[in-house]
């Protein structure tokens, strides 16, 4: 086995409080894309530091936030969950939503002219170069709206993880979680069993894998080959509470979020 | 589907939709649900034994072996509920059409088409603008691409590299009624469904 650094993930951040662990403890931004929002939004809410509109993300939060407090006042949910900034093209975000934000004293980034990029990805610049206030030597970008959708801005948002594979981005949704395992490391990824799992897999996203070598799963990978159009992981289940993988090419790894 | 036909009794509904085969695991399907399409004739083949493939895969291989009655020459296999819900499902369907790359299959959600444009073609894609784009993309999924071409989209390649970790053509638009693409690797055309 090659000797390598060891990079460890762990869902705390589905957790209702992030426990004390020997390692650093890492800084989470919040972003939030144009579809629905996971039932689990206002917990990562919580645990971040910087909270990110994409554009139509916006209208989400907006719509949607004060339906997981239906107890409460909609204006009184909205002013407690104000995204700190917006930023993205600007075309989907409704005009009163804006206003509303912006009066609260949201931060507006309009980048209407940069038509390259996703707004994902101009959102993961913006947090990488941009953010003030931010301690970002331990930053862990948890995105919410990337998937589900439009299959093309689904394939984007994971080329966006692949482009910026040596900052730590995870994709949420209601029913998984994607990061991306880089190959320069060896991983080791402590399973939150009371949130995520059991259902798991590893892909070879953008290249085949020559080797690959697991341990923890029901059907581990030992030196075995992955690539589309042969052998990918998928349906495979997380058996213990810890998980490791080397490969020689980064995989996405995601696993199932229970639902409680 | 009873939901799409408020006007009509359910059963009459499920009736005239009555599927000829129900195939798979069996572990998801409720009894009653069985039993009615049992009682209708359906022909029902229980691979509960078979672990090491998706349902997805198993159905494609049962098309493709055993279906009788079938023309098979120039079939087009059509898959709704293959996207969203788990990612790794819905990355082990994108596997699915990608091991049977000589088969057409189409993958259908609400929102997007996708299907493997196999790297042994050139490829002439007719747009049915009333109901498809003008949102696409060209996915090099699992390989990059060293050169691929196209013509018809606002951001046409040319010769043009692509992979994961690079470029991958997404947020791309169709401009004319007929798109084409060449490629030296298996690509993934996908183009979003215009909601009516």
């Amino acid at each position: 086995m090659i000797a390598m650094d060891l990079m460890h993930h762990s869902s705390c951040f589905l957790l209702p409080t992030i426990p004390l662990q020997r390692r650093p403890s890492l800084t989470y931004a919040l972003l939030v894309l144009n579809q629905n929002l996971p039932r689990f939004t206002p917990l990562l809410w919580n645990h971040a530091q910087l909270h990110l509109c994409a554009d139509g993300g916006a209208n989400r939060l907006y719509d949607e936030m004060p339906l997981f407090f239906p107890q409460e006042d909609a204006s009184d949910v909205r002013r407690r969950y104000k995204p700190d900034v917006i930023k993205g093209d600007m075309d989907s975000i409704r005009r009163e939503v804006l206003e509303f934000y912006a009066s609260l004293g949201t931060e507006i980034v309009d980048k209407s002219h940069d038509q390259d990029t996703t707004d994902l990805h101009k959102c993961v610049t913006y947090i990488r170069d941009s953010a003030s206030g931010l301690d970002k030597s331990n930053l862990c970008v948890l995105v919410v709206g990337a998937l589900g959708g439009r299959f093309d801005q689904e394939m984007g948002n994971l080329n966006v993880i692949c482009r910026f594979s040596s900052m730590r981005i995870v994709l949420l949704s209601n029913d998984s979680l994607i990061h991306l395992l880089p190959r320069t490391y060896c991983h080791e990824i402590h399973i939150q069993t009371s949130v995520e799992g059991p259902h798991c897999g590893l892909i070879p996203i953008g290249t085949p894998s020559k080797s690959s070598t697991t341990t923890g799963l029901q059907w581990d990978l030992n030196n075995t080959a992955m690539e589309f159009g042969g052998l990918v992981s998928t349906s495979n289940i997380v058996k213990e509470e810890k998980v490791t993988v080397q490969s020689d090419c980064d995989l996405l790894w995601t696993i199932s979020i229970k639902k409680l | 589907m009873p939901l799409f036909f408020p006007q009509e009794d359910a059963s009459d509904v499920r009736r005239r939709y009555k599927p000829d085969v129900i195939k798979g695991d069996m572990d998801s399907i409720r009894r009653e649900v069985l039993e009615f399409y049992a009682s209708l004739g359906t022909e029902i083949v229980d691979k509960s034994h078979d672990q090491d493939t998706t349902d997805l895969h198993k159905c494609v291989t049962y098309i493709r072996d055993s279906a009788s009655g079938l023309d098979k020459s120039n079939l087009c296999v059509l898959v709704v509920g293959a996207l969203g819900g788990r990612f790794d499902q819905e990355m082990g369907n994108l596997n699915v059409i990608c091991r049977f790359s000589s088969m057409r299959i189409v993958l259908l959600s609400n929102d997007s088409l996708i299907h493997l444009l196999p790297r042994t073609y050139c490829h002439e894609i007719h747009i049915q603008t009333s109901v498809e784009g003008p949102h696409c993309g060209l996915i090099p999924i699992g390989t990059p691409s060293k050169s691929s071409t196209t013509t018809g989209l606002q951001w046409d390649l040319n010769n043009t590299a692509m992979e994961f970790g690079g470029l991958v053509s997404t947020s791309n638009i169709v401009k004319e009624e007929k798109v084409t693409v060449q490629s030296d690797c298996d690509l993934l055309w996908t183009i979003s469904i215009k909601k009516l």
